[in-house]
């Protein structure tokens, strides 16, 4: 850019005829020229810009020439002085260059002295803002650098994958605190020996390519349970980190937390475990009765072929139920329920499905009491849905009832809450069995249930339709007393929600 | 003739069970739960004892099995199980589940003759 403009030139002299004749012999050269006539007006325009080249005479009345010139030089140490003097002799030279001029004129001079020494000084200042130049596109580039590593640094650090790489001879060359949690380590250093403190697992992953000369583009993955009982689970993976020449500069291993898809994994086969458990029994049962059939050194009188029939009817019965329940959750838990939402009033859900129990309620001589608050808002909810709820509920208050006993249902309102209670005088629950209850497949096991069938499934269906509803659930039990189940189920909110999540569904 | 106690929480399980054995001129005792399974082998040391994992249970049939062998009862026992793995359940590898014989369920009435005989005969003899 200063190269662009004409050169700017300072001359300090008191000589007025010579300030005028060079500013004049320079402007026809092309400079772009200021004087002054003194020391202090010269330092005083020689500090206040930047001037490529000064001419100052060594001797002024005000002030020495060499002190202007330091303090120009203290101000732009990278205006190129030149000092005039008429005393020209060596030492006045040596001094005038040891103060920082970068040479001297000797008075008087001719014009073709003066073009010579200040295209020479000309050239040094050209070479000077060159460099001048370099480096602060040096510092600017160095900076940049400096602000992409830090970037890249806070940006390894914010993730949360543990990082580290390790060079050819297993040191740690870069990790993370991620890193370091999953590790459990403290601290590491950078160049410090890592590989026998990793778990043995991680370690092998790096050991599989550090005794490699070439770099070999492929990765080995491998989940480790950093902690026992699935409490830390990580997936760590290992691939290798080349030169520019293809040799092989370390290796990079990303760890990260498969803690909870572990967990779901662990879940899930033992909920098929469970299930196939579950379905196994009857079959199982079924089985052994047809086999005593067909054993022919088995001798069944006739009473024994009809109880092991009806035994294996029920038992098939239990099956084909527990399929269906299996199907229902599955159905929940995939979301693909077609819902029919419409404004239900619940007595007209809850009365038949008393009606239909009929049988089983005087079987075991059960009085059925139904109290309804009056103006109850009615409730948008899926007819079926709601139906199969209390179904469960109800059967359940019928099957662990003791004969002679009592449901009380009781259908109130309860703020945003339709309250549905349903109180039975049966068998109770223990502690330990409450909070099991709405587990799949859990039964209460006591010599007061072993005659009741069951798939272990309804509450765990009651519990699903209840939450889609956005409701709630509460359970209070005394063991040999009774059981009552207070199901809430929202009535304003369910009116677009409701509505909008079926359109979804179906 | 030996006598067998048959431990199910299963009870068409129990009964079809021990229609095979006592068919078979064996003495069975039976039980539907672990505590009453406990008490059916300590009042009558059967010769053997076939008992399901009822993983149901508080007190499933391998603590029950455990229990038997803490107490010196070395009674062979047959293990009645409905899926082949462990269920999902964690058994220490180094943890011996004392028990004898595995059979997975359904079980033909053949093969409960063949293995309670098999293991009587090398309890040594009826």
């Amino acid at each position: 850019m200063e190269n662009s403009h004409s050169p700017k030139i300072l001359i300090i002299d008191d000589e007025k005829g010579l300030r005028i004749g060079t500013k004049r012999l320079l402007e026809g050269e092309g400079y772009y020229v200021e004087t002054a006539e003194n020391g202090y007006d010269g330092i005083s325009l020689g500090t206040k810009t930047e001037f490529d080249l000064a001419i100052i005479d060594l001797k002024m009345p005000d002030i020495d020439g060499l002190q202007v010139m330091k303090e120009i030089l203290k101000a732009f140490p990278d205006t190129v002085c030149l000092i005039a003097t008429g005393y020209a002799s060596y030492e006045t030279a040596v001094e005038a260059i040891k103060f920082g001029a970068f040479s001297y004129i000797p008075k008087p001079f001719t014009p073709e002295e003066l073009f010579q020494k200040l295209s020479q000084g000309y050239s040094r200042r050209e070479l000077i803002i060159e460099k001048r130049k370099w480096k602060e596109e040096r510092e600017e580039r160095l900076l940049e650098v400096a602000f992409e590593k830090s970037r890249l640094n806070t940006i390894i650090n914010s993730i949360s994958d543990g990082l580290l790489v390790v060079n050819k001879n297993g040191e740690a060359v870069l990790f993370n605190p991620s890193a370091l949690k999953y590790l459990g380590f403290e601290q590491i250093k950078i160049e410090e020996y890592v590989i026998d403190k990793l778990p043995p697992q991680i370690a092998g992953l790096i050991n599989k390519f550090l005794p490699l000369e070439k770099c070999e583009q492929k990765s080995f993955s491998s989940q480790v349970e950093l902690k026992p009982n699935r409490e830390l689970f990580v997936e760590a993976t290992s691939s290798p980190v080349a030169n520019p020449d293809g040799t092989l500069a370390g290796v990079v291993v990303v760890i990260k937390d498969i803690t909870e898809l572990k967990k779901i994994e662990f879940l899930k086969s033992q909920f098929v475990s469970m299930v196939s458990h579950e379905l196994k029994a009857p079959v199982a049962a079924v089985y052994g009765y047809l086999k005593l059939f067909s054993d022919s050194s088995i001798h069944l009188s006739e009473e024994q072929k009809l109880n092991y029939l009806n035994r294996s009817q029920i038992r098939l019965d239990g099956l084909l139920k527990m399929v269906n329940d299996l199907l229902d959750i599955s159905r929940m838990e995939l979301k693909t329920v077609s819902r029919e939402i419409s404004e239900q009033d619940l007595t007209v859900i809850i009365k038949p499905i008393i009606e239909l129990f009929q049988m089983e309620i005087s079987k075991k001589n059960l009085i059925v009491n139904v109290t309804v608050s009056e103006k109850l808002p009615h409730l948008h909810v899926d007819q079926d849905e709601i139906s199969r709820l209390f179904t469960n509920l109800i059967s359940n208050a019928i099957k662990y009832n003791k004969t002679g006993g009592s449901i009380n249902i009781n259908i109130t309102q309860s703020g945003n809450y339709i309250v549905t209670e349903i109180k039975d005088t049966g068998i109770g629950l223990k502690p330990a069995e409450k909070n099991k209850l709405f587990q799949e497949f859990f039964r209460a096991k006591n010599e007061k249930t072993k005659d009741i069938s069951g798939t272990g499934l309804g509450l765990s269906i009651v519990k699903r339709i209840i939450d889609s509803y956005s409701g709630k659930v509460e359970v209070e039990s005394e063991f040999n007393t009774g059981t009552s189940f207070k199901v809430f189920l929202p009535f304003r909110n369910g009116n677009n929600n409701t509505e909008q999540k079926a359109d979804k569904l179906t | 003739m030996a006598k067998i106690a048959i431990i199910d929480d299963d009870p068409d399980i129990v009964d079809a069970s021990s229609l095979v054995l006592t068919s078979k001129g064996y003495e069975v005792v039976t039980a539907t739960n672990p505590d009453d399974g406990y008490k059916i082998v300590k009042e009558n040391s059967p010769d053997l004892i076939i008992l399901d994992v009822m993983m149901n249970e508080p007190d499933d049939g391998f603590f029950l099995a455990q229990k038997f062998r803490k107490e010196n009862i070395s009674t062979p026992i047959i293990m009645y199980t409905s899926v082949s793995k462990s269920l999902g359940m964690d058994f220490g590898i180094n943890e011996l589940v004392p028990v004898d014989e595995f059979v997975e369920k359904p079980i033909s009435p053949e093969q409960l003759i063949g293995k309670v005989e098999k293991l009587l005969q090398a309890k040594g003899g009826i």
